[in-house]
């Protein structure tokens, strides 16, 4: 009993989610303002079109994520309550800072 | 290198709080410095670490750690650390070099849980005692502004032989926390640490140790990406083989 309880914990159940996508692009976010819904898991692409690389944080959304120069990063988020979750690039942040609103 | 991005100010306050956590020490008798490990990890990451911990005596024999460490993000899935730890045992004393090596098997949130890999070596540098490894899954949930955490680590001495001439087995520990993402600065919750014995065989409850209590956590960015971070935990003794309390901290310098 014990062993097939580790296994399954081991060995998580996929979600599925929405895709959703946000640039950078002269250390700015766009959209600034991203609207997605609530109570569904959200795959959020992060395209960084700079050619300097960026830091998504948000505490908000309880994620921190470096994004190398020209390229991409996948976050997965929720299920999420609706309200406003802030987010910023770290490296950039006087420019580069946004919005999730979940509805 | 280190502190060219940082100003005098933020120099000071980072030393003032370096210097207040050593204080802290003292006040309790004794304890240990673990703590509960989670599957965060983000490449580049430099962090300048503190660990602390004093727990008070079990069979009149108290113990303090302290160590500093410097860990990386090597990778978005791999985070290495090395710690220089000195432990006071009653009135032993030993020095060892600890190499955490964790691994993240998931994308964060994208399972129903964040799964990764612990293993991690200590090695005595001063004293007669056996090195150690500990490995085990790491898993974590997030659930709304709740974070869950919940370890299994096994835990293994080899090398030098025991002094009793018991042959070394392989023994569970297991670490859960429960945190309340509250603000940036200021995080709550609880958390425990627990060590039941052999792995396939467990020791009489009254032989296990588990010790839980309140902890904070918490960030203060400092800009350029660097920050503060700390957690800090007073754990009580609930079975009778562990210490009736537990003092333990953590202090980093990301950058």
């Amino acid at each position: 009993m014990k062993t097939i309880f580790l296994i399954t914990l081991l060995f998580p159940f996929a979600a599925l989610a929405a895709d959703y996508t946000l640039v950078i692009k002269e250390h700015r976010f766009e959209p600034a303002e991203l609207i997605v819904p609530s109570g569904v898991k959200i795959k959020l692409v992060i395209d960084n079109q700079d050619a300097t690389p960026e830091e998504f944080d948000s505490h908000a959304l309880n994620r921190e994520k470096a994004i190398a120069a020209n390229s991409r990063i996948t976050l997965y988020l929720g299920p999420l309550e609706a309200g406003r979750y802030p987010f910023d690039g770290e490296l950039h942040e006087d420019t580069a800072r946004g919005v999730l609103i979940v509805r | 290198m280190l502190f060219a991005r940082i100003n005098y100010s933020q120099l000071r306050q980072l030393l003032e709080v370096i210097f207040l956590w050593c204080l802290c020490v003292p006040l309790v008798y004794a304890g240990a410095a673990d703590y509960v490990y989670t599957t965060a990890i983000e490449q580049g990451e430099r962090e300048l670490g503190v660990k602390l911990g004093a727990a008070a005596p079990v069979a009149g024999a108290g113990q303090q750690v302290a160590g500093i460490g410097l860990g990386y993000g090597v990778t978005d899935h791999w985070f290495t650390e090395l710690y220089l730890k000195q432990e006071h045992n009653g009135g032993a004393r030993a020095t060892l070099a600890e190499w955490e090596n964790k691994w993240l098997f998931t994308e964060t949130g994208q399972y129903l849980l964040d799964a990764g890999l612990l293993a991690e070596l200590e090695v005595p540098l001063s004293g007669a005692a056996p090195w150690e490894l500990r490995v085990g899954p790491l898993l974590q949930k997030e659930i709304g502004k709740f974070q869950l955490n919940g370890n299994l680590l096994f835990v293994r001495a080899f090398g030098m032989p025991d002094e009793s001439g018991v042959p070394y087995t392989t023994n569970l520990a297991c670490q859960w926390q429960v945190k309340y993402r509250w603000k940036p600065a200021l995080e709550f919750g609880m958390q425990g640490l627990g060590e039941m014995g052999t792995w396939n065989h467990w020791s009489p409850v009254a032989s296990q140790n588990h010790r839980m209590g309140p902890a904070v956590f918490g960030k203060i960015a400092l800009g350029n990406r660097q920050a503060i971070k700390y957690n800090a935990a007073w754990l009580v003794g609930v079975s009778a083989a562990a210490p009736a309390h537990t003092l333990r901290s953590q202090l980093e310098y990301e950058f």
